[in-house]
C-alpha cells in the first residue's frame, strides 16, 4: 500500500451509493400480498409456546396427535419460548412461513390483527358453545380472530407453609398487611425471597395491577394516566420493597416459578397454570397442596382487589390448510372431553359452558377458589386494544426498571413512560 | 502442534536451566503466576459447565453450590440423546457452516488474488471498501436482508442463512487470503509465464496449492464465524431449519431456562464437534491467522 | 480459457466478479436500502410506508441515541482492552520458556471455540443471583456478605457482559500475539541484556515496538467486532436492566424485530453507520500518513 487515493474511494462510494439508492427506493415490501396456498389442504402447522413448557408440552402434543389421527390430517408443530414468541411469530408470519393454527396471548392479538393475515373464525365461534366473556377475549375490531383456549387471570399465589413458618396468620388483605407479611417472611432467611415479583423487563407489566390498586386507571378514554399520583405511589412502593430486599432483582416469570417451586418464595404472580407448573418442577411433591391463590391486597379495606384478565386463544392463518386448521382450533378449544382432560393435566380452565360444567372442572376447589378470589374482579389491560401493546408494555417496564435500579425517580420515569406510550397509541 | 511457527523454547531444557540468570528465573516465576491466574479464569467456567451437566436435578439449586460434586448423574445426557430436534439443529449448523465456508473461500480467493497480484484502476478503493464492510452493522443489514429474502420466498431456507453469513465471512476471507497471497513470491508467477502457462493455469496449479494451508485456515475461520452466528439465524431461519445457536436459545430460554444441568449438558455436547475439529486442525488456523498479520 | 486475451486489469476484474456480485447484492444494496428506510415511517406488521424526512433521526437523537452510544463505547472499550491485556500477559508467559507451553496454548483455545451462545448460557448460570457459583465462592471467601444480582444491577451487568465477552476472545488474541512474539529475533533481547537492560526495560524497548504491528491489527479487529457484538448481550441481559447494557446492535434489533418499528431502527442504525464512517475516515487518513 503506497499511496491511498482517497478521491478514487470517494468516487466509487458515491457511484455505488447512487446506483443502489435508486434500487433501494423501490425496496421490497415483505408483507406480501394475499394469502397463497390451498386452504383446503389437509396439512397445516400448529405453533404454540405451550409446547416449549415442560408442564404443558405432553398434554398439548396429545391433543395434536389425537386430532391428527382421527381426522387424517398432518399437523407440523413448532414452538418458541414465551418471551421470544411474539417476535418470532411476527417474523415468520410476515415472511409467509407460518400456516395453520397459532396459539396467541390475548395481549398480542392487536399486533397480529394489524398484519391482516388471520382468518375470521366467526362460524367456528358460534358453533363452539363458548361463554361470552371468553369469546370477547378473541375478538379484535369486531372480528373473531381467535377461539378462546383458556380465559382466566393473573393473580397472586402464596406458599402457605412458608407463611405459617414466618408467623403470618391469615392472608393479607391490604397493602400494609401484605408488607408486614413480607417483612416476617424476610426474617426466615435462607435465601427466601418474600415476594418473587417480576423485576426483569419481560414481565414487569405485572406492575399494572399494582398501579390500579393504588388507584390509577392507566388509561382513561384515550388519555394515558400513567404518571399520575397513584401510579407514582405504586412504583415508589415497589421500589421500597426492592430496596428492602422484599422483592428480588433479575426475576421474570420463569425465575419466579423456579424460586417458588424450590420453596424459596412466599408469593409470586402467575396464571392459574401455576399449579401444574409447580407440580412438574418442584422437588417437594406436597407443595401443590400448600399453594393458595389470594386476592391482590388493596390500598384500604373495602376496595376492589385488582387482577389482570388473561388468556390465550388459537388463531388461524389464512392460506394453506386454513380450513382444517380452523376445525382443529375449534376442536382443541371446545370438545368437552378434550378440554376437561386438558384441564386435568395442566389446570387451565376451559372456555365453553359445557367444559366449565364438567365435573372434573366444576369439582376442583383450587379453580373455584381462584375464580372467586381473582378472576371475578379481573379486568383487561386497557392497552391491549393498541397494535403496539407489546411496545407500550416494554416502554413502561423499562422506565420502572430504571426506578428500581435507582437511575431515575418514579415521577420522572413515569412521565417519560407516559410520553413514550402516547407515541405508540395507534 | 505448530508447523508454521517456531516452537517456543527451542533450546534444550538442560542448557536453559544452567544458563538461567536471576532475572530469567524471576520472569519464569512471573510467567507461572500469570498462567495460573489466567488459567483459573479461563478454565474454571469450563470445569463448571461440565460439573453442572453431571449434577442431579435435586442438587442444582442448593446454595452455596459445592465445587466438587458429591453425586453425579448421566440422566441429562440420556435425555439429550432422545432429543431429535437438537440433533436436527446440529445437522443444520453443519450444513450451513460448511457451505458458507467453502463458498466464501472460493469466491474470496479470486478476489484476494486479484487484490494481491494485480495493479489496476479502482483496486485500492475497492479493497478498502470490502475491508471496511466488516464494520457495517449486521443488525442494520438484517432489516433489508429480511425483507429481501421474504419477498423472494427464501426466508427460512439454507440459502438465506448461507448468503447472510457470507456478509461477514466474505470480507474476512478476502482480508486473510490477501495476506497469504502477499507471501507468495511474484517471481514464481513470472517463471510460470515464461514457461508459457496462462494466468489462469498459474493460479490454479501453482499459487493455490502453495496457499492451501492458508485457504484451510480462512475456511476454518469462516466456519467458526458461521457456526457461531446468532443474529442472522435467529431472524432468517424457520423452526425446522434453525441452526444450533437460535435452536438452543429457543429450546432452553423460557420455561427450561432454569433447567441448568440439561442446558449445560446440551452445551457440552454441541461444543464437542467444534473442539474436536480444532484439536485436529489447530495448526492450520494458527498459521493462517498469523501469516498475513505477522509481517512486522 | 480465453483469459489470455485480456489485459491484466481485465483479468483481475474477471477474478473479482463473483465476489463483487455477492458484495453488491448482499452487503452494499441491503446496507443502503436500510439506511434509506430511516427516512420513512415503516412498520414490520403493517404494509406500506410513508416518507417522514428526518423525523426518525430527530426522535432517535432526542431519545436513545446517546445512552446507547455510551453503552456501546463502554462495552467496546472494555471487551477490547480486557481480553487484550489478558491475552498479552498469557502470550508473554507462554513465551517465557516454561514447560508445556505448547499444550497449554491448545488448552487455552477452549473458551474461544465454544459456540458464542453456549458461552452466554454458561456465564448466565455462573452469574445467577440466587444459585450462581460466583456468589457462592465470593460468599464463602467472605468477600461478599450478601449475594449480588450481577445481571440485575446496571453497573455489574455491564461488567458481567464485558467479562463474558473477554473470556470468549482472549484465547485468539493470545494466539496471535504469541505468534508475533515467536518471530522476534532473540539477538535483540540478548543485545539489550548485554547492555544491562532489565526485564521491564527490555519489554518496553524491544518487545513493544516489535509487537506494534500485530497488536494493532488484533485491537482493530476486536474493536470492529465488539462494536457490533450482539449474542452475549442479547442472551445475558437483553440490553437490561433499565437499558444499562443496550448497545447499538441490541437496540437496532429490538426496535426493528421486537418493536416492529423499522423506521426508527434503521434511523438509529444509520447514525451508527455514520459514526463508523467517521472512524473509518480517520483510520484511512492515519494509514495514508503512516505509509507515505
Amino acid at each position: 500500500m503506497t499511496t491511498m487515493n482517497r478521491r478514487d474511494a470517494l468516487r466509487l462510494l458515491g457511484l455505488s451509493t447512487f446506483g443502489v439508492a435508486a434500487l433501494a427506493a423501490c425496496a421490497p415490501d415483505a408483507t406480501g400480498g394475499a394469502a397463497t396456498g390451498d386452504a383446503a389442504a389437509k396439512t397445516f402447522g400448529f405453533t404454540s409456546w405451550s409446547l416449549n413448557e415442560a408442564a404443558q408440552k405432553a398434554a398439548v402434543q396429545a391433543i395434536v396427535d389425537a386430532y391428527a389421527a382421527t381426522n387424517k390430517v398432518k399437523i407440523a408443530t413448532a414452538s418458541f419460548p414465551y418471551n421470544e414468541y411474539l417476535n418470532q411469530v411476527v417474523l415468520k408470519l410476515r415472511g409467509n412461513q407460518l400456516t395453520g393454527a397459532v396459539q396467541v396471548d390475548v395481549a398480542w392479538l392487536g399486533a397480529l390483527a394489524a398484519m391482516g393475515k388471520l382468518r375470521d373464525l366467526g362460524a367456528q365461534a358460534s358453533a363452539g358453545g363458548y361463554t361470552d366473556v371468553a369469546l370477547s377475549s378473541g375478538k379484535f375490531d369486531g372480528r373473531q380472530l381467535g377461539l378462546p383456549w383458556t380465559t382466566g387471570s393473573i393473580g397472586l399465589i402464596a406458599n402457605t407453609e412458608l407463611l405459617t413458618k414466618a408467623g403470618v396468620d391469615g392472608m393479607p388483605t391490604t397493602i400494609d398487611e401484605f408488607e408486614a407479611a413480607l417483612g416476617k417472611v424476610a426474617k426466615l432467611g435462607g435465601g427466601v425471597v418474600p415476594y418473587a415479583a417480576a423485576t426483569k423487563a419481560a414481565q414487569l407489566k405485572d406492575i399494572f395491577p399494582w398501579m390500579q390498586t393504588f388507584g390509577s386507571p392507566l388509561l382513561s378514554g384515550d388519555q394515558v394516566t400513567i404518571g399520575d399520583e397513584p401510579s407514582v405511589a405504586a412504583v415508589e412502593w415497589y421500589k421500597k420493597l426492592y430496596d428492602a430486599k422484599l422483592i428480588a432483582p433479575d426475576v421474570d416469570r420463569f425465575d419466579a416459578r423456579a424460586l417458588f417451586s424450590q420453596g424459596k418464595a412466599a408469593f409470586y404472580d402467575d396464571a392459574i397454570i401455576a399449579r401444574g407448573v409447580v407440580a412438574s418442577q418442584s422437588p417437594d411433591k406436597a407443595l401443590v397442596q400448600k399453594m393458595a391463590p389470594l386476592s391482590r391486597p388493596v390500598l384500604k379495606a373495602g376496595d376492589t382487589p385488582q387482577a389482570l384478565l388473561w388468556g390465550h386463544v388459537i388463531a388461524v392463518v389464512e392460506g394453506e390448510g386454513a380450513d382444517a386448521a380452523a376445525e382443529f382450533a375449534r376442536f382443541a378449544t371446545s370438545d368437552t372431553a378434550t378440554v376437561a382432560d386438558f384441564f386435568q393435566k395442566v389446570q387451565l380452565p376451559p372456555t365453553t359452558t359445557a367444559g366449565l360444567a364438567d365435573p372434573k372442572v366444576a369439582g376442583d376447589s383450587f379453580t373455584t377458589e381462584w375464580t372467586e378470589k381473582i378472576t371475578k374482579t379481573a379486568t383487561a389491560n386497557p392497552f391491549w386494544r393498541y397494535a403496539a401493546d407489546a411496545q407500550i408494555e416494554s416502554a413502561v417496564a423499562e422506565q420502572v426498571q430504571a426506578v428500581l435500579v435507582g437511575n431515575s425517580s418514579a415521577k420522572d420515569a413515569l412521565a417519560k413512560a407516559a410520553e413514550a406510550v402516547e407515541g405508540l397509541q395507534k | 502442534m505448530t508447523v508454521t511457527l517456531p516452537r517456543p523454547a527451542t533450546l534444550p531444557r538442560e542448557r536453559v536451566r544452567r544458563r538461567l540468570r536471576p532475572d530469567q528465573a524471576r520472569s519464569r516465576v512471573a510467567a507461572w503466576i500469570a498462567v495460573a491466574v489466567i488459567g483459573l479464569f479461563g478454565m474454571f467456567p469450563v470445569y463448571w459447565l461440565i460439573v453442572t451437566a453431571f449434577t442431579p436435578d435435586d442438587r442444582v439449586f442448593s446454595f452455596p453450590p459445592s465445587l466438587f460434586p458429591s453425586r453425579i448423574t448421566l440422566d441429562h445426557f440420556a435425555d439429550l440423546a432422545k432429543n431429535e430436534q437438537l440433533f436436527g439443529y446440529l445437522v443444520n449448523s453443519v450444513i450451513v457452516s460448511v457451505i458458507t465456508a467453502v463458498l466464501s473461500v472460493v469466491v474470496s480467493a479470486y478476489m484476494a488474488y486479484a487484490f494481491s497480484k494485480f495493479r489496476y484502476r479502482g483496486r485500492k478503493s475497492l479493497m478498502h471498501l470490502v475491508l471496511a464492510s466488516q464494520m457495517f452493522p449486521q443488525a442494520l443489514l438484517l432489516v433489508t436482508l429480511y425483507a429481501v429474502f421474504s419477498a423472494v420466498g427464501l426466508l427460512g431456507s439454507y440459502t438465506a442463512m448461507i448468503l447472510s453469513f457470507t456478509t461477514f465471512t466474505l470480507p474476512l476471507c478476502v482480508w486473510m487470503l490477501k495476506g497469504i497471497f502477499d507471501t507468495v513470491p511474484g517471481s514464481l508467477m513470472e517463471a510460470a509465464a515464461i514457461d508459457g502457462a496462462s494466468r489462469w493455469r498459474t493460479l490454479h496449479t501453482i499459487v493455490l496449492p502453495l496457499a492451501a494451508p492458508g485457504l484451510v485456515a480462512a475456511g476454518l475461520f469462516a466456519f467458526v464465524r458461521a457456526w457461531n452466528d446468532f443474529i442472522f439465524a435467529l431472524t432468517l431461519s424457520s423452526p425446522e431449519r434453525q441452526t444450533l445457536p437460535p435452536g438452543l436459545v429457543h429450546t432452553y430460554l423460557g420455561e427450561f431456562q432454569t433447567a441448568w444441568p440439561d442446558l449445560m449438558a446440551a452445551s457440552f455436547v454441541v461444543s464437542l464437534p467444534v473442539i474436536a475439529a480444532f484439536m485436529f486442525l489447530q495448526r492450520y488456523l494458527v498459521g493462517g491467522l498469523t501469516a498475513g498479520a505477522v509481517k512486522g | 480459457m480465453r483469459a489470455g486475451r485480456l489485459t491484466n486489469g481485465q483479468f483481475a476484474w474477471l477474478l473479482m466478479l463473483p465476489a463483487l456480485a455477492l458484495f453488491l447484492a448482499i452487503i452494499a444494496y441491503p446496507l443502503i436500502s436500510s439506511v434509506v428506510t430511516g427516512f420513512f415511517e415503516q412498520s414490520l406488521v403493517r404494509p406500506g410506508r410513508a416518507f417522514t424526512g428526518l423525523a426518525n433521526f430527530a426522535d432517535v437523537l432526542g431519545g436513545d441515541f446517546w445512552p446507547v452510544l455510551r453503552n456501546t463505547l463502554v462495552f467496546t472499550a472494555g471487551a477490547t482492552i480486557v481480553p487484550f491485556l489478558i491475552g498479552y500477559a498469557l502470550a508473554l508467559a507462554l513465551n517465557a520458556g516454561i514447560r508445556g507451553s505448547g499444550l497449554m496454548r491448545g488448552l487455552f483455545l477452549f473458551p474461544w471455540v465454544i459456540p458464542g451462545v453456549v458461552v452466554s448460557f454458561l456465564w448466565l448460570w455462573i452469574f445467577n443471583a440466587n444459585y450462581g457459583v460466583l456468589n457462592g465462592i465470593l460468599l464463602r471467601l467472605g468477600i461478599l456478605d450478601a449475594p449480588v444480582s450481577w445481571l440485575g444491577e446496571p453497573a455489574t451487568a455491564m461488567i458481567a457482559v464485558i467479562v463474558t465477552k473477554s473470556w470468549a476472545s482472549f484465547p485468539w488474541i493470545m494466539v496471535m500475539l504469541l505468534a508475533g512474539l515467536q518471530t522476534m529475533p532473540k539477538e535483540l533481547h540478548e543485545a539489550a541484556s548485554v547492555d544491562g537492560a532489565g526485564a521491564i526495560r527490555r519489554f518496553i524497548s524491544v518487545t513493544l515496538p516489535h509487537m506494534k504491528g500485530i497488536a494493532s491489527i488484533v485491537v482493530l479487529l476486536e474493536f470492529i467486532w465488539n462494536f457490533q457484538h450482539f449474542d452475549t448481550i442479547y442472551v445475558l441481559t437483553g440490553g437490561g436492566p433499565a437499558g444499562a447494557t443496550e448497545t447499538f446492535a441490541v437496540a437496532v434489533y429490538d426496535t426493528a424485530f421486537k418493536g416492529f418499528d423499522l423506521g426508527h431502527a434503521t434511523a438509529l442504525g444509520g447514525l451508527w453507520m455514520l459514526l463508523l464512517l467517521v472512524l473509518v475516515a480517520f483510520y484511512l487518513r492515519h494509514e495514508t500518513k503512516e505509509r507515505s
